[in-house]
């Protein structure tokens, strides 16, 4: 053994480890709404999602969306059953976890008696509506474009993004129209991933497409894309389909046509292409089919939405449907208590959802605000388009028909 | 066979990188004994402080990385003096453990400085080369020729210098070096400062091509630990040829076989080299 005397200094060991978590513990609990009640009452609106390790960026975004709608709400003064409500938004972490999401519910509607619940991952949103309808009630307002959140048939969910299967039709068109018939898969490896890799797969083979091999990588595991891109392009396809965060799906898309790829490409939805520009130059995303970006939407209050949004998150951060669509839904779930009379009841705030729909301010409808809510819980925006951005960096709109939920 | 020159290089690039934060890790197991995960979070904030010094500082690329590599230093000699070395009598479990805080830790610093977006490094070096066929960006041909120099000037340094010269005779045997008057102390920190140096070098040279993120570090962490196995814990020449090994091994079992397969050809191999010969290829007279 070594010759130093062993008096190891505990006071500094324990001053460090406590010094650690304090800093820790500081740099977690930056996120979550502030707990001051200025009306007669105030509600509680909960949400779990994402806010470190991997998928933070993408929590953060949608806590972004939420905490923008609870301040304007409160701002213009809700007023429920002739009292003065105040709204604050709850976060708590999940990691991505549906079992930690599923417990950081039950503690949203138990302790701070939360009517509804956000979460933004099909997973935990499955793992919520297990316990939501149950002892305790809530309304879960799901971010999540899955539609088997819906099949389920849970009475208090409300799904807010469009079904992602309503995609497969139009991107294989636009794809096959800009491209051809030949598909190389470069997306990513997640669960979404690979529905989406199978609802284009089928599709394009309707289409008499030809499909190649399945070069899916893990987006972030991935240290150099270099690699799969040149073996995707090897089988000289004319169309190649990608998507995951958006940035790694900016880098690919960049490298692939850095190795000579002209076809088109087919982007998944969880990439947004103005998000993809923010690292890379647009030129290198052109000749490619997406969904659109907020910035394109024709909605009253996009404009004014998009200002605000600088001035909360910066002007170098892009402001996504992620953001955008929990903006509105916020607002939906405020108008339904007060149409509801409510703040408690969550079966009475959502048998409003309909009837609040129409009596939203135009200023909270920014991103395709849904005009319908179907009898499962999905809210509906007849008018939805995506895009397919042109070789002069043009974004053109091109109308989805929405598939239908039922399986 | 174009395609197979391609990712030969591809391979080879990525070797460097693998090799640069193999080497500090196998280092830091033959000096203090300790499997130190917090390596991988020292990567991800080596990049992140190039990136600082590279964009919002403004200095150029080079001389970021360089920056970048001394701070990363100094923590790296901070991590030892006030993490391990306070554990150093503790069983081995306790520095497992205090890596793993260190690893959340910084990982939370880098989340509340840098927030959790991706962000992009832009490189100076743009354009490609032709080489029989393939593409090499000017970006990979740095990788590859930084890694040549930088491990010569390591091997220089460990074999020819007198701070170098310590630490080789730590690591061969702890008690005798101290009673020749080698302070081990010293030479803990030493290490601990020159991996996170050479894991900055990685980080700062692959940014350009990936994303920094404050779970950049995860990914490799994995892979650089099964590296130093197969390499044999502690040898530096197993670090090397287990960096390259793996990568190429990684690149064209992604090519010919399946994407999942190469990005699980790390841990098979790590299972069967734990099973087979357990000490790695260049196994070191097993101390202790």
């Amino acid at each position: 053994m070594t010759s130093i005397p062993r008096r190891a200094s505990r006071p500094v060991l324990a001053a460090a480890v406590i010094g650690t978590f304090a800093l820790a513990l500081g740099a977690c609990g930056g996120g979550g709404g502030s707990g001051d009640s200025g009306g007669d009452e105030s509600v509680v609106i909960g949400y779990t999602g994402p806010l470190s390790g991997g998928g933070a960026a993408y929590g953060e975004n949608v806590q972004t969306g939420l905490q923008m709608a609870v301040d304007d709400l409160n701002k213009d003064g809700l007023e429920v059953d002739g009292k003065k409500v105040t709204i604050e938004l709850k976060s708590l972490d999940d990691k991505y976890a549906p079992s930690t999401a599923a417990s950081n519910a039950q503690r949203l509607a138990d302790q701070d008696k939360a009517p509804v619940v956000v979460s933004p991952n099909a997973g935990a949103i499955k793992a919520i509506q297990q316990i939501n309808d149950g002892r305790s009630k809530f309304m879960i307002s799901a971010y999540t474009s899955d539609p088997a959140i819906v099949q389920s048939d849970n009475p208090l969910t409300m799904m807010i993004p469009p079904n992602f299967e309503s995609y497969a039709k139009p991107f294989t068109e636009q794809g096959m129209k800009h491209g051809g018939k030949k598909l190389a898969f470069l997306g990513t490896q997640s669960e979404y991933g690979q529905q989406w890799t199978k609802a284009i797969t089928d599709e394009w083979k309707k289409a008499n497409g030809k499909i190649g091999a399945d070069n899916s990588i893990d987006y972030a595991t991935v240290s150099d894309f270099a690699g799969p891109v040149s073996k995707a392009l090897s089988e000289k396809p004319d169309s190649i389909f990608v998507g995951g965060p958006s940035q790694p799906t900016a880098l690919i898309m960049e490298e692939a046509k850095k190795q000579g790829f002209k076809g088109s490409f087919l982007v998944m939805d969880q990439a947004k292409l103005d998000e993809m520009a923010t690292v890379t130059k647009l030129k290198n995303l052109t000749n490619s089919v997406g969904v659109l970006p907020v910035k394109e939407y024709k909605d009253p209050g996009t404009k004014d939405f998009l200002k605000h949004f600088a001035e909360v998150a910066g002007d170098k951060k892009v402001a996504t449907s992620e953001t955008a669509l929990n903006y509105q839904s916020i607002a939906i779930i405020a108008k339904a208590m007060e149409v509801a009379g409510t703040t408690s009841d969550p079966e009475k705030i959502r048998a409003a959802v309909p009837d609040a729909l129409s009596k939203v301010d135009d200023k909270y409808k920014v991103n395709g605000f849904p005009t319908e809510i179907s009898d499962q819980g999905h809210l509906v925006n007849p008018d939805l388009d995506i895009t397919y951005l042109n070789k002069d960096e043009k974004y053109m709109k091109v109308p989805v028909d929405q598939v239908s939920d039922t399986k | 066979m174009t395609l197979f020159i391609q990712q030969l290089f591809n391979g080879v690039a990525l070797g460097g990188v693998y090799c640069l934060a193999a080497i500090g890790l196998t280092l830091v197991f033959g000096v203090l004994r300790i499997p130190n995960l917090a390596h991988g979070s020292l990567y991800m904030l080596g990049a992140y402080v190039t990136y600082f010094f590279l964009t919002t500082v403004g200095v150029p690329y080079v001389a970021a990385i360089g920056i970048a590599a001394l701070v990363l230093f100094v923590l790296g000699v901070l991590l030892e003096r006030l993490v391990f070395h306070p554990l150093r009598n503790s069983p081995h479990t306790h520095h497992m453990i205090a890596a793993i805080g260190a690893m959340f830790f910084f990982q939370a610093v880098a989340q509340a400085i840098w927030g959790a977006d991706f962000r992009r490094m832009e490189t100076p070096l743009s354009g490609s080369l032709h080489i029989l066929g393939a593409e090499i960006s000017a970006q990979r041909i740095v990788i590859i020729v930084t890694a040549i120099v930088v491990l010569s000037l390591l091997t220089w340094f460990i074999k020819r210098s007198i701070h170098g010269q310590t630490i080789e005779a730590i690591e061969q045997d702890r008690t005798g070096a101290a009673l020749v008057g080698i302070n081990p102390a010293m030479v803990s920190m030493l290490t601990l400062g020159l991996s996170a140096l050479l894991v900055t070098i990685a980080a700062g040279l692959v940014s350009p091509i990936n994303l920094l993120s404050p779970t950049m570090g995860d990914s490799l962490n994995l892979k650089v630990f099964a590296i130093i196995i197969l390499g044999g814990l502690g040898s530096l020449p197993g670090a090397i040829v287990g960096s390259f090994a793996l990568a190429i091994a990684e690149t064209m079992t992604s090519t010919y076989i399946s994407s999942a397969v190469g990005e699980a050809v790390a841990f098979v191999v790590l299972v069967g080299v734990l099973a087979i010969k357990p000490t790695g290829l260049f196994a070191k007279a097993v101390q202790r």
